[in-house]
């Protein structure tokens, strides 16, 4: 099949995807990503903590573990996607980060975005795919924070790529 | 719908994302940080595209009442968060939904990207638990809430409801924009092809160059 042959242009991959995502938001909602990624961290820690968990304000309050929460699934559909994608165009295989750098890029990276995430409320999914087309105001001030975010990131990345 | 079917019809779509997504090497990481780094706009404009859509899409329901928008206060918390999140996902070189993607391409550092994003969460759910802020959307009135530092909530249907003027409307207004800043990046993408172009075959070169860029 073409589309595992070639690379697809994105703007055809995400004109797909805006019209998938207005059906989304009439039917459940448009697509987020760091929601469901918060419940997915409720329900590990409740793996690790069990009833505990229920102590922290957050989890009881904010956060409820839930394995029926819709979002959650979006993510896990990536995964599956890509993984479909991956294999029947033979891209499929393991790549680790070569550099110790690269490693400490990562973490720290990974860090920040989960406690941006969680700050903001939104992730950068619903700032570009939700809430800025439905012109919200949290939408152009989460658009401004990251724009500023991603210049001082590139930064950081331009001196660590040349250091 | 029941929860269930919610939950088919977000794995669905999620996989149909995640499949494009793998195919097209799209990723709202690079449409920012190519854009300001190395000044090429391959996910940029895909970016605007999806949104000068989904703007258009979503407003034209907005006015007539349908559609789930997101409800809850916003305030200097998405500022501040966004630009955490903004170096966050330059430094792991990937953004909420590459992760997931990389990670089904077999990428060990999407995956331990994705872990830490885990971690930051969890780290800032137990600060949350101290300070309560910023508010839990539960719990929040849709009124400026200054000492909260949260703005109130606002968006193309409640301005329709303020000013009786069609959500579709301030929609037009907002594709606009984003069709400006999408036409600024193709003169600038056809200005550096006609300089690249020798003289002499300008604009033979420059129109090949520009199907070339369509296609890569």
């Amino acid at each position: 099949m073409e589309l595992f042959k070639k690379t697809l242009d994105p703007v055809v991959a995400l004109v797909i995807i805006a019209v998938l995502d207005i059906f989304m938001f009439l039917t459940i909602g448009a697509w987020t990503v760091g929601g469901g990624e918060t419940m997915m961290t409720g329900l590990i820690a409740q793996l690790f903590l069990g009833d505990e968990l229920s102590r922290i304000p957050f989890w009881e309050l904010v956060f409820p573990p839930d394995p029926g929460y819709w979002k959650i699934y979006i993510s896990l559909g990536m995964l599956f996607g890509a993984l479909v994608g991956a294999i029947m165009s033979k891209e499929f295989y393991w790549r680790f980060p070569r550099h110790l750098s690269e490693w400490v890029m990562i973490t720290v990276g990974g860090l920040l975005m989960g406690i941006g995430i969680r700050l903001a409320f939104v992730c950068n999914v619903s700032t570009f795919f939700g809430l800025t087309p439905e012109m919200n105001l949290g939408g152009y001030l989460a658009v401004s924070g990251i724009l500023a975010g991603a210049w001082v990131g590139s930064l950081v990345y331009k001196k660590v790529l040349e250091g | 719908m029941s929860p269930v079917g919610e939950c088919i019809t977000a794995f669905i779509f999620g996989s149909v994302v995640g499949l494009l997504v793998q195919r097209s090497r799209f990723c709202n990481t690079a449409a920012l940080r190519d854009a300001m780094l190395f000044k090429t706009y391959r996910n940029t404009k895909a970016l605007l595209v999806a949104m000068m859509i989904l703007t258009l899409g979503f407003t034209t329901f907005l006015t007539f009442g349908d559609g789930k928008p997101l409800h809850f206060d916003v305030g200097l918390n998405q500022v501040m968060g966004l630009f955490l999140f903004g170096i966050g996902m330059v430094l792991a070189g990937a953004c909420t939904v590459s992760t997931w993607v990389k990670a089904g391409e077999g990428n060990i550092g999407a995956v331990w990207a994705l872990l830490f994003t885990f971690i930051g969460m969890f780290l800032f759910s137990l600060l949350w638990s101290f300070s309560y802020w910023p508010p839990a959307p539960g719990t929040m009135s849709g009124e400026p809430n200054l000492a909260g530092l949260q703005l109130g909530y606002a968006n193309a249907a409640t301005l329709q409801e303020k000013t009786g003027i069609p959500a579709v409307v301030f929609g037009l207004v907002q594709f606009a924009v984003l069709l400006a800043i999408y036409r600024a990046i193709r003169r600038k993408e056809t200005a550096a092809e006609h300089a690249k172009a020798p003289a002499g075959q300008g604009a033979g070169a420059a129109s090949a160059g520009a199907v070339a860029s369509r296609n890569d």
